[in-house]
């Protein structure tokens, strides 16, 4: 009784999975060619980068032979000196660094402070309307900024605040120096702040998302004692989610030393390095904006190379980002 | 009042002040550029903007008729290459490979070439594209573009599919079903709100990106719509017209600044519309 | 107990009813990475019987059922040794064709997990991965799945409604219409009424009952009154240990190990 049971078990299965197995076979390749598909679609972003990076130096080679590392250290700009092109990196890369700097002195405080005033001051009802304005703006494209600083804020600039700042700084030595005149449309600190107005939403949109990551508790156990707002921001949300503030920073720091449309039009385009900011001057991304397809031979390849440069200018500090954020995230996480 | 208490109390009270004092300042900036945005850019915008070519300088008429059109086409091309391949790739990240070494690396490339400077991509274009078809084209514009959306994409890909409830996909399987159709029927359904989502913010990142046309693209003052040439695009038109003192073309710059601003602003409302009915639960 | 292939249980008005062996597990070992969740497992399911699995958090119930269709292959580093067979197939061999034996072997989870689509979708989509069907055929398939489940007067009137949109009672049973739609052979329940409210909760236990006369199932329970009335084989599970594999009877009543005796009297657990 025992086998028959068994056998007749057997009998009824078998032709029911075999035709399953049939039907089960026509995914075969479906499912295989999808793995694959997959796979080499998440290669190719791989590709991507090695592709940017060869590109970039096979670009930049003609003017890496010519010019070495005196590149990194020539002031003069001159691509069509005779008998040949004279090429320097140092006032682009001046000019973005100091343009970044200037930015992120102003942004950094202003963002964080919006974004605390989001999370721990504001009504309940603006909360989300004033937090959904400000990441609709982070994706206004950058060239409106950069039109409107030509159009609007530079000569606004010019005419009616810089030369108070030239008169008041005039009798202090150093800072005389720093901010001289004349005031201008194009300048480096036009520049700056069209920078700083740009990365604002930024760096406020990725405070917000850090400090959500506090646990609440940890909030109302600091108000529970009695901590003023400024103190549970100071004491609790900021040391809590350092790493991830300065991930977040550098994050913004990155855009904008690679931010091209928002300066190109209201820096002036100049390559000398002059010690006031009030004065003109360039950055990586402008330089090659502006005369890229104009530029030929080994003045075109110098541009190729400043390009070489900002690529590892930023991938260095989006690195540093990218790693102190995913700290954070595996902290949020655990 | 307790004096320790009393100068924490006016600490307090003047940090306050700073926030808001800084969201003043920031929100101010903000609806201040929007402000001039609207005002020169309605002023400017008239039927002829979308009915008459790019005009020469020193004339009176003239539209952004090519440019407008120009630009549509190299985005939806973009989009249309980019958001596959992100999308695969995407998967691959989420479902095939979530823990192994390969998808950490590529995950990590992806956040970069996210944030990496657009013009760094124009570069690039240029010395793969341009240079080797012997010429700026569309084509090599539209690539640029399909080179910025594929971070965007992979990235909203994965997180989508991460929030896809693993139950889900056993369930799926627990049927029999084939990985490959567990992700395309189950999981791809189930986050399909948030994979459109991040298709649409992708669309609006690259609808208004100049810096990787400038060289590949180029711009062109007429009407053409041959891939293999150049073709006019409203941000690159936008930066030439802004270079120059025409007043015309002054006026023009600020119509096609308004059209690119409402476009990505509209974009970016759908799609967090789109995204809020999230299906995943 | 293993060593026997067939089982005969009394089954009301004293008629012996036998039962052969479908499911046996053989000196089954699970590993998460280096952690030994499953030690040495020996136990049989027998065809057209329902056997619960009981025992605390962690015991490795779920896992073991998550082994018995190769759930756990979802997984990097999770491997299981020694055998699984299946009407004498063994199931942990990396050769077998994984979504052939998961149509064998059905399995309905803790939460419901109704898909992303209508109701007569839901159904619907597993039997076309196997057959294809005209449209009225298909329709019969669905009604008898439905009824099958005892959801087909619930939803007769919506089938085009969203599966999502059901109770959770109602989703659970959808779920279960969904596996028994495909004619399984095993049908494995993992906690299937953990989260329903008592109403629902009696009847998927109903169904359960109605469905061990074609299939052969097993449920993890944490809920040992559940396991009373739903099963006629319980197996006691401890830190990856079977502890006691016998008749539901015997190890409520009268149960051999001390261990089981303390959890079953709610001493620990």
């Amino acid at each position: 009784m025992t086998d028959m049971a068994v056998e007749s078990a057997h009998m009824a299965q078998a032709d029911i999975p075999l035709d399953r197995a049939k039907a089960l076979s026509a995914f075969k390749l479906g499912d295989v060619s999808f793995y694959w598909l997959t796979r080499i679609s998440a290669i190719c972003v791989l590709l991507i980068l090695g592709g940017i990076i060869v590109s970039l130096i096979i670009g930049a080679w003609p003017a890496i032979r010519e010019f070495g590392f005196s590149f990194l250290f020539t002031q003069r700009w001159a691509p069509s000196a005779q008998p040949t092109p004279v090429l320097g990196a140092l006032g682009p890369i001046y000019g973005t660094l100091i343009t970044s700097f200037i930015a992120m002195l102003i942004a950094v405080p202003v963002g964080l402070g919006i974004a605390i005033f989001l999370t721990e001051l504001c009504p309940m009802s603006l909360r989300r309307p004033i937090a959904m304005a400000i990441e609709l703006l982070a994706g206004i494209p950058s060239i409106i900024y950069g039109m409107w600083g030509f159009f609007v804020l530079g000569p606004f600039l010019a005419n009616s605040v810089e030369p108070a700042i030239i008169a008041f700084f005039a009798p202090i030595p150093i800072l005389n120096t720093i901010f001289a005149g004349p005031a201008s449309n194009l300048s480096l600190f036009n520049a700056s702040l069209i920078l700083a107005i740009m990365i604002l939403p930024f760096i406020t949109a990725i405070s917000r998302d850090v400090f959500a990551t506090v646990p609440p508790v940890l909030k109302e156990s600091a108000y529970g004692m009695g901590c003023t707002t400024w103190e549970v921001a100071r004491n609790v949300m900021i040391p809590y989610t350092r790493v991830g503030l300065i991930g977040g920073v550098m994050l913004a720091l990155g855009r904008a030393l690679g931010e091209t449309m928002a300066v190109t039009f209201i820096i002036g385009n100049s390559f000398r390095i002059e010690p006031s900011i009030f004065a003109p001057g360039t950055t990586i991304s402008a330089a090659i904006a502006s005369e890229f397809a104009e530029a030929d031979g080994v003045h075109q390849s110098g541009l190729i190379l400043l390009g070489l440069l900002l690529f590892v200018l930023t991938f260095f500090v989006l690195t540093c980002a990218r790693l102190l954020l995913m700290r954070i995230e595996r902290k949020a996480g655990a | 009042m307790n004096p320790i208490y009393a100068s924490r109390r006016r600490k307090d009270i003047i940090i306050r002040g700073l926030c808001v004092a800084a969201a003043a300042f920031g929100i101010g900036w903000l609806t201040l550029i929007l402000g001039s945005l609207l005002w020169n850019g309605l002023s400017s915008l008239g039927l002829n903007v979308f009915t008459q070519m790019t005009p020469p300088p020193g004339v009176k008429d003239g539209g952004l008729l090519n440019a407008i059109v120009g630009s549509l086409i190299m985005t939806v091309i973009g989009v249309a290459i980019g958001a596959p391949l992100g999308m695969f790739a995407g998967t691959y990240l989420a479902e095939y490979g979530r823990h192994d070494k390969l998808s950490s690396v590529i995950r990590f490339i992806n956040d970069i070439l996210l944030s990496a400077p657009s013009i760094i991509i124009g570069l690039f274009i240029y010395g793969a594209v341009v240079v080797p078809m012997g010429g700026f084209s569309a084509f090599a514009g539209s690539l640029a573009l399909a080179v910025i959306v594929i971070p965007v994409v992979v990235r909203t890909t994965e997180d989508m599919l991460a929030l896809v409830p693993t139950a889900l996909r056993e369930a799926a399987s627990a049927l029999g079903l084939p990985r490959a159709y567990v992700i395309t029927r189950i999981a791809y359904k189930a986050a399909r709100a948030g994979l459109i989502t991040g298709i649409l913010l992708a669309t609006a990142r690259v609808a208004g990106e100049t810096a990787p046309l400038l060289f590949t693209a180029l711009s062109n003052q007429f009407w053409s719509v041959d891939l293999t040439k150049t073709m006019a695009n409203l941000p690159v038109t936008i930066n030439n017209f802004v270079n120059n003192p025409d007043p015309n073309w002054k006026s023009l710059a600020w119509a096609g600044a308004l059209l690119i601003t409402l476009s990505v602003l509209t974009l970016n409302i759908v799609a967090r519309y789109v995204g809020a009915e999230r299906t995943p639960k | 107990m293993s060593g026997t292939d067939s089982v005969t249980l009394s089954e009301g008005a004293g008629s012996m009813v036998n039962h052969p062996v479908k499911l046996a597990v053989k000196n089954l070992d699970f590993f998460y990475g280096q952690t030994r969740a499953l030690k040495g497992i020996n136990l049989s399911l027998y065809k057209n019987i329902v056997t619960a699995f009981i025992g605390p958090s962690g015991c490795g119930k779920s896992t073991l059922l998550r082994v018995l269709n190769r759930m756990y292959d979802l997984y990097p580093a999770q491997r299981a040794t020694g055998e699984v067979l299946l009407d004498g197939q063994n199931v942990l061999d990396p050769k077998l064709d994984l979504n052939l034996l998961r149509a064998r072997v059905g399995m309905v989870f803790q939460k419901p997990t109704p898909f992303p689509m209508t109701i007569y979708d839901n159904i619907a989509f597993g039997i076309k991965l196997y057959e294809k069907l005209p449209k009225s055929e298909m329709d019969g398939r669905v009604e008898q799945a439905l009824k099958g489940a005892a959801l087909w007067n619930e939803v007769k009137d919506k089938l085009n409604a969203s599966g999502l949109s059901l109770s959770g009672g109602q989703q659970q049973r959808l779920c279960i219409a969904r596996t028994v739609a495909i004619k399984p052979e095993v049908i494995l329940f993992d906690e299937p009424c953990s989260a329903l409210d008592p109403i629902s909760t009696a009847k998927v236990e109903e169904l359960i009952d109605e469905l061990k006369s074609q299939y052969t199932i097993a449920i993890v329970t944490h809920n040992m009154q559940q396991a009373a009335r739903v099963s006629q084989f319980t197996a006691f599970m401890y830190l990856g240990d079977l502890v006691e594999f016998d008749e539901t009877n015997k190890i409520f009543t009268k149960p051999s190990k001390k261990q089981t005796q303390e959890y079953i009297t709610g001493r620990f657990g």
